[in-house]
């Protein structure tokens, strides 16, 4: 796994092709390399190479439909790799479903958050002790009541009658009880409110700072470099660019490009 | 007995079987919520029970405890049935999971007539209890359960009611616990809203689905054991169970526990109010409601909030439905030998009465074949709304009833007799309405239309499981109704020697049981036709043939293909601006009005006297056609009617040889579903994959088959 991988896929596209990987040494939590997965007949991904450092938060932004939850989807299991590797820790975890997956301490907050919408809050964190990894670090479901907004007054509510906001904090807050190593979050400001939004950034950024390594998937571009250390950007199912999120923030070409961000 | 406790003794055989209802009914809701399976065979575990109870209650060594029988038996008959309903999740419904809950009813559909069968079956020696052949038997009670009990103001009821619902109450309360206060239970309550997540979290609920499936095993066998302390017991206690607990699942919302208790005790308040006649009586003519009110509720509620009172939508929004495995693409022949064994295969059948008592009896033309090809324009007429548009209709049997009821009572004179006194009485008497064969079939076909438009307007707004639930909602209304019909016979059902003829005007070439083309044909000294062959016979070839080419050519136009898209993906259909809802219905109709010709040719064709009754209504067919269609390969017109044809003929040879016969045609679709999902049609792809595996693999048997492998894991695959 070495550092060059993560950056070959730049010269899928003829993108500006200045991917910087000069910097990405540490430990690897998770490394992808030349990844495909798809549906039926069709590939989304095509080859998708990438890696998270140990202890950051490292972004893979793109617009709608260039593979991002897929990407996501075959990392837990939950759709077949078709060729490729996904490592985890430098052990390939390539074929593990994703109970396996989860057991490991890949967590997902997955998009739409997916709550148990008939379930309470509390019973929705207990899902999460119920299982998740015995090796990752977990937290208790008292102590995210705690340290979670309001769920602690919430706990007894139904899932489905939560605001957004609070389903996304109760979704991330049940990937911590079942205990993460790596949290991988899909979009987890989507149809938030700004002041709601910075909320939820903030708890990934607490998250961070104890030490879970955080795979931040996101479309608002601006959230991802708020938060990220190192930024992806896919279209069309391959890594188009990767590079430092200062470095980002400053490349109008790969913005305008790939991401439909004009600056 | 005064109106009072008239009303309090209703109230209390209401609830004694609304809560056998809720037992019954929180199983399948349980088992659906979690597996999304729909469990046809639950009636005949609830009979198992019954059995199981009896069995254990004659055991000899019993007889000296200091209690009843009936206790043990009770304790464990439900634990026997576990077993059973563990072994059946594991054997036959594992291999399932992700593919179309179509599967499940086909499967358990299979089980169903498996089940019926050993029951049934008188065999083993005496102190084996558990087979007893049909007649019903009665469970001794202890005496402790026998008589009154007083409830004080001069009322007493049967102390068996009043255990029957505590017993029953203790078990539901018992569930409710367990479902809210164990893991178990949570995490059987989250499966049910989405499975997919419960995986993401580390939980490998797959463990847990033998135990959901024995479980709500041991809740049917509970219900079947206490009211078989009152009823008795006999082979067809499941049967007339197993509809009231969908109608009442489907009622409360698939999945809810809650909706399983107010659906069941609703109903079965409703039911015993409307049947007995003291209280109700007068103001309500209770007898013709009794069977139909309950589907007409579901039916409102289905309408009105598809997900059923406490059904959540958002539960349903899993998207895990797999997709239904057609046999169309899946052939090794071209088209062109397609059409050429078609003509053949015509060719040979116009042929067959030639050898009419000299190589077999006139039955095996006159009837067998008869039946067979009236079974295959019935499949064909399925294939079109479940191989093209993607519809499970569950109530196909409606059309095709209503198409044969219209036969016969056109022949009695009954339909001209509802135009009596009207101008159009005069029209009919010169048209010669009572004896056309040829208007018969075409008042069925368009009364089938007619229903099938209304079933269509009323259900294709709803999708999926759902849609299957209300056609079969609709079908067993119909039914209900026939049988307290006076004039379509109720339960005798009807029959006439009247026959209809080949013509109209009144002027014709005879009646369609006479009209005889060869008595006898002898070519040179060799005796080729010894018997008579009958017109009706080829009026049945040209009728199925025709069907299908017409079909065919509907299938081959734009309809057709806007149809297939819609099956593929609704979705992707009305992004192009089609009305997918209108097409599905036009289908609808369609396959309604060629049901309603299948049917609508039975009793003409196939006796002397034309006779029709009420188990041709019956929602067994429903699943015999679909089993039919299955067999053959789905999505392909011709595979349904091959389809149908072996299930008639196999059906046939079964009876001949062993009384055991359903058994065994319930275990050849079980076998099927697993392992040929796509059909009779995709034997030769499927055999040369097979082949062809074998010699590049080392011989091993390493996969799964190629039918249904893909879908193996596409409960993971599409999880949210």
């Amino acid at each position: 796994m070495s550092g060059e991988d993560a950056a070959d896929p730049a010269q899928g596209e003829g993108g500006p092709g200045d991917s910087d990987t000069s910097d990405r040494s540490g430990d690897r939590i998770l490394s992808v390399e030349e990844l495909r997965a798809g549906y039926g007949e069709t590939e989304v991904l095509r080859g998708v190479s990438f890696d998270v450092l140990d202890g950051e938060v490292a972004a893979l932004v793109g617009r709608n439909g260039v593979g991002k939850t897929t990407t996501l989807r075959a990392i837990t299991g939950a759709i077949p790799a078709r060729s490729g590797s996904i490592r985890f820790r430098g052990e390939s975890i390539i074929g593990e479903d994703s109970v396996a997956t989860a057991k490991r301490g890949i967590g997902l907050v997955p998009e739409e958050r997916r709550i148990f919408p008939g379930l309470t809050v509390e019973e929705n964190l207990r899902m999460g002790q119920l299982g998740g990894s015995e090796t990752a670090h977990r937290r208790e479901v008292e102590e995210v009541l705690e340290t979670f907004g309001n769920l602690r007054e919430r706990r007894n509510n139904r899932g489905a009658n939560l605001s957004g906001g609070e389903q996304q904090m109760l979704a991330i807050a049940r990937a911590l009880v079942a205990g993460a190593d790596l949290l991988l979050l899909d979009e987890p400001t989507e149809g938030l409110a700004p002041l709601i939004v910075e909320s939820v950034e903030d708890v990934i950024r607490e998250v961070n700072d104890e030490g879970i390594s955080v795979l931040l998937v996101e479309q608002n571009v601006a959230v991802a470099l708020d938060l990220a250390d190192h930024v992806f950007v896919l279209d069309r199912g391959r890594i188009v660019y990767s590079g430092p999120a200062e470095r980002l923030e400053e490349d109008g070409e790969v913005l305008d490009r790939h991401l439909g961000v004009s600056v | 007995m005064s109106a009072f406790t008239a009303v309090i003794d209703q109230l209390i055989n209401g609830l004694t079987i609304g809560i056998v209802y809720v037992l019954l009914a929180a199983g399948l809701s349980i088992i659906f919520g979690v597996m999304d399976v729909i469990n046809f065979a639950h009636g005949e575990l609830f009979a198992l029970g019954a059995y199981f109870a009896l069995a254990v209650a004659g055991v000899q060594l019993l007889e000296g405890l200091p209690f009843h029988a009936f206790w043990i038996s009770l304790l464990l008959a439900p634990l026997a049935v576990a077993v059973v309903g563990g072994g059946i999740e594991r054997l036959t419904i594992r291999p399932l999971y992700g593919r179309n809950p179509l599967y499940h009813i086909l499967l358990t559909f299979g089980l169903v007539l498996v089940f019926k069968d050993v029951i049934e079956t008188r065999c083993c020696p005496p102190y084996f209890l558990l087979f007893r052949g049909t007649s019903r038997s009665s469970v001794s009670l202890p005496p402790m359960l026998e008589g009154q009990v007083a409830l004080g103001a001069g009322i007493t009821v049967a102390t068996y009611s009043v255990f029957v619902i505590a017993a029953g109450t203790v078990v539901a309360l018992g569930t409710w616990w367990a479902l809210n206060n164990t893991k178990v239970g949570l995490i059987v309550r989250a499966g049910a809203q989405d499975r997919g997540m419960v995986r993401h979290l580390g939980i490998d609920i797959d463990r847990y689905y033998t135990l959901v499936f024995a479980f709500g095993s041991a809740l049917a066998a509970v219900a079947g054991i206490v009211l078989a302390g009152r009823q008795g017991v006999f082979p067809a206690m499941g049967d007339s169970v197993i509809i009231p607990a969908f109608v009442i699942v489907v009622l409360g919302g698939l999945g809810s526990f809650r909706g399983a208790v107010v659906g069941g005790l609703g109903v079965g308040l409703i039911q015993t109010m409307l049947t007995s006649p003291p209280v109700l009586g007068e103001y309500v003519p209770s007898e013709e409601l009794s069977g139909v009110v309950v589907f007409i509720l579901m039916i409102i509620v289905l309408l009105a909030r598809p997900q059923g009172l406490f059904g959540n939508p958002e539960w349903q929004s899993s998207g895990e439905e797999g997709e239904l495995l057609t046999g169309s693409g899946e052939g090794v022949l071209g088209p062109t030998w397609r059409k050429r064994l078609g003509i053949g295969l015509v060719a040979l059948l116009a042929l067959v009465p030639l050898g009419v008592g000299v190589r077999y009896s006139t039955y095996v033309v006159d009837s067998l074949l008869v039946t067979m090809m009236i079974w295959a324009l019935f499949a064909l007429s399925l294939d079109f709304v479940l191989g093209y548009a993607g519809l499970v209709s569950l109530g196909h049997v409606l059309f095709f009833g209503v198409g044969a009821y219209t036969s016969v009572l056109v022949a009695q004179g009954k339909v001209a007799g509802l135009f009596a006194d009207t101008p159009v009485a005069a029209l009919l008497s010169v048209l010669g309405y009572s004896d056309s064969v040829f208007l018969a079939l075409a008042t069925g076909v368009g009364v089938a239309a007619v229903l099938a438009w209304v079933v269509g307007y009323l259900s294709i707004r709803v999708a999926g499981v759902y849609f299957a639930m209300i056609t079969l909602a609709f079908a067993e209304l119909v039914r209900n109704a026939v049988l307290k019909l006076q004039w379509a016979g109720s339960t005798d059902g009807l029959s006439t020697a009247d026959n209809l003829d080949y013509g109209i005007f009144g002027q014709g070439i005879g009646e369609v049981g006479d009209v005889v083309l060869v008595e006898e044909l002898t070519i040179g000294p060799v005796l080729v036709i010894g018997g008579e062959v009958h017109l009706s016979y080829y009026f049945v070839l040209v009728t199925v043939a025709g069907s299908y080419l017409l079909a065919r050519r509907m299938m081959n136009a734009p309809f057709g293909s806007v149809l297939q898209a819609i099956r593929e993906s609704e979705q992707r259909a009305k992004f192009l601006g089609y009305d997918t809802t209108a097409y599905k219905r036009r289908a609808f109709v369609v396959s309604g009005a060629l049901a309603g010709l299948a049917g609508g040719l039975l009793p003409i064709t196939t006796g002397i006297v034309l006779s029709v009754g009420p188990s041709d209504l019956h929602w067994i067919v429903s699943g015999e056609v679909i089993v039919a269609t299955i067999l053959g390969g789905m999505g392909t017109l011709y595979g349904p009617m091959l389809g149908a044809g072996l299930f008639v003929g196999a059906e046939e040879l079964l009876v001949e040889y062993t009384d055991q016969w359903q058994a065994i045609l319930g275990l050849l679709f079980v076998f099927f579903v697993i392992f040929v999902p796509r059909g009779l049609v995709s034997l030769p792809a499927l055999l040369d994959r097979h082949l062809d595996l074998d010699l590049g693999g080392g011989g091993g048997e390493t996969g799964a088959d190629p039918g249904p492998a893909p879908e193996a894991d596409a409960d993971r695959e599409v999880d949210d």
